[in-house]
């Protein structure tokens, strides 16, 4: 079994006008996605801005009213308060948020921080707590002398670290990070990726990864989900998503990384221009008629993406025979 | 569980008093270090909270060595005496009541109120502005609409109306009078902050560590608007000491036989007065204008303080 099952998730805004302030539509962020997420995985979430990644990824931890569908953790649907207190659940789900500055407390010292979990959580003694802090920063590569610091005293790579100490605090089983490198220079990306890789292995946790880097959830993940207009358009395995890509989103991010060799400029420019082309050619063949992702289907065992199925077929036996 | 922790760090129990002991050394400084500190960098603060304190303490322990029923009696032979004269260092008054020894007794009195209604309805005004905004929906509709109609109702003349029906009413009760209608502007101006403390992500991640809602409302975000809550309370201090003057300097404030900063502003209603007996209501005036400055002064440097970006003081 796995460890969260999504199923059929919705997370739909109310908009409310009129002189009742009744409402009268509604932003539907998250539209009906279903993923699973394994034990000791890191599964990739990616989108562009607005696609409804962070959505997705608050209402598996809990911070986000869900509209309808189940997210299912060790066969308990999380999604109702009751059932997330009675099972502790965020002893065993965690988040790294993106913005390490805001996401700590800017008036509590180091130690609270990191302790705030511990202390709802495991109500250790004063001395066992110091100790698990001081472990935990030494984890994350920190001194004790951060110990009764505030935030503002560091740098954003050693703010986001003190993020995932205090995530790894309770030794969870899943983290939900949410973009937690976009807002660091690329040297320090590299830094806190390879941490949260060596934690991931020292005390098996999942990684839920929300990106729009694709690069950086090439090194980090080994299935990933593609997310467009709060749909799923792809789903499929590293390999599936980068070297076989069906739907045209999925190519059109992927033609988006940016690539240093410089002596090729014009080459990869011409096969940027060459996808937007065919994305503006055959738009309306990969989305309905009100312009929603199809539901997925499946074009190999772990390759699913958002097509009516005969383009499906089409498209993957096209690219099974680019292949060869 | 704690195993797992043990297995992938060198840290272990034998090095926590050495690793908490160079914390120690590497700690940022208290918050009453840092408050101390701006005062000290801030030397017309430093005079104005020397004047409070030393103020406010003189007139506390003066006012117990007077007997008040006896000061209040009219005494003709003194009738308007000059300050300096029959050994009274500020005159008389129209009584021939000793204006310094008035003003001692009206300032603790004046200054007895202020701080009672500053604490009772700032603290109610922060409470109330804390729950409606962070809660929000439904618990702030209703909250709100209670506010509204509070905020409708003509203060001065509620106030003046329950002081009329009610018989026998001292200090005590014209503060909570006072306190029914004064946490309004407070309460307003915390929820609009709170509502947008409590969007950060700060507090979702203080969710997520499953802290409870009332934690989170009063330990977490409420250290965060100190500044705003600071600022608030002492305008507010300063606001208050006028209150209670203001009313009595209408006649609805303290009954005529307690003294207070605003009966005798009130001398000032006779224009002999103050043409020509200027000590019976100029003291209290100026005392007025000296406290409301200085308390506003410590209130800029308590706001620093607790804002690291404009601080001036030493520190890190």
């Amino acid at each position: 079994m796995s460890l969260v099952e999504i199923k059929n998730l919705k997370v739909h805004y109310p908009i409310r006008s009129g002189f009742w302030n009744r409402i009268t539509d509604e932003v539907p962020a998250v539209d009906g996605i279903s993923f699973n997420i394994e034990a000791g995985e890191t599964y990739g979430l990616v989108g562009e801005s607005g696609s409804g990644k962070s959505t997705t990824g608050k209402s598996v931890v809990g911070l986000e009213k869900v509209t309808s569908g189940q997210i299912l953790y060790n066969g308990h649907d999380i999604t109702r308060r009751n059932n997330r207190r009675k099972l502790d659940y965020n002893h065993d789900v965690q988040m790294i948020f993106q913005d390490s500055l805001s996401s700590l407390n800017p008036r509590k010292r180091i130690e609270d921080i990191i302790a705030e979990p511990l202390r709802n959580f495991e109500h250790l003694s004063k001395q066992d707590e110091k100790l698990r802090v001081l472990q935990l920063l030494d984890i994350v590569g920190l001194d004790a002398d951060a110990l009764y610091k505030y935030p503002h005293q560091f740098s954003g790579g050693q703010r986001q670290r003190i993020g995932v100490a205090r995530a790894v605090a309770t030794n969870p089983k899943l983290i939900i990070a949410d973009e937690p490198v976009s807002a660091l220079d690329l040297s320090v990306q590299a830094q806190v990726l390879n941490f949260m890789k060596k934690i991931q292995r020292d005390f098996g946790i999942s990684y839920l990864f929300i990106s729009h880097d694709l690069g950086v959830v090439r090194h980090m993940c080994t299935n990933l989900a593609i997310m467009n207009r709060g749909r799923l358009v792809e789903i499929g395995t590293c390999d599936d998503i980068y070297n076989h890509p069906l739907h045209i989103y999925t190519k059109r991010l992927l033609a988006a990384i940016p690539r240093t060799d410089v002596s090729q400029r014009a080459a990869h420019r011409a096969s940027r221009l060459a996808v937007e082309e065919i994305y503006r050619e055959q738009q309306d063949k990969y989305y309905d008629d009100n312009g929603r992702a199809y539901p997925l289907v499946a074009v190999s065992p772990t390759h699913q993406v958002a097509l009516p199925p005969d383009i499906a077929q089409q498209l993957a036996h096209q690219e099974s025979e680019a292949d060869v | 569980m704690a195993e797992n922790f043990n297995r992938n760090t060198n840290v272990s129990a034998n090095d926590l008093a050495r690793l908490s002991q160079e914390a120690e050394a590497e700690a940022t400084p208290s918050s009453a270090r840092i408050v101390w500190d701006e005062f000290k960098a801030d030397k017309p603060a430093m005079v104005a909270l020397v004047i409070v304190v030393g103020f406010i303490l003189f007139v506390m322990i003066a006012s117990l060595f007077i007997n008040t029923p006896k000061m209040m009696q009219t005494n003709i032979m003194a009738y308007f005496d000059r300050p300096g004269t029959d050994g009274m260092w500020l005159g008389a008054d129209s009584a021939g009541r000793s204006v310094a020894k008035q003003l001692i007794v009206g300032s603790r009195n004046s200054i007895g109120i202020a701080i009672g209604l500053t604490v009772i309805s700032s603290t109610f005004g922060i409470c109330w502005g804390l729950i409606s905004g962070y809660f929000n929906g439904y618990i702030d509709w209703g909250m709100q609409r209670v506010y509204d109609f509070m905020m409708m109702l003509p203060m001065t003349m509620m106030i003046i109306v329950l002081v009329t029906i009610i018989p026998h009413y001292n200090a005590i009760t014209l503060t909570l009078i006072f306190s029914i209608f004064y946490w309004e502007g407070t309460s307003r101006l915390i929820r609009s902050r709170t509502l947008a403390e409590s969007e950060k992500d700060y507090v979702a991640a203080s969710k997520t560590s499953g802290t409870s809602n009332f934690k989170i409302i009063f330990r977490e975000i409420m250290p965060n608007i100190s500044s705003l809550i600071i600022v608030d309370t002492t305008l507010s201090f300063a606001e208050n000491i006028g209150v209670e003057t203001g009313l009595s300097y209408l006649g609805f404030g303290l009954p005529t036989q307690t003294p207070s900063l605003g009966t005798m502003i009130a001398n000032a209603n006779d224009p002999n007065n103050i043409t020509q007996y200027w000590w019976t209501w100029l003291p209290a005036a100026l005392e007025i204008i000296i406290l409301c400055l200085s308390i506003s002064y410590i209130g800029q440097v308590i706001r620093r303080a607790a804002d690291a970006s404009q601080r001036q003081g030493a520190g890190d």
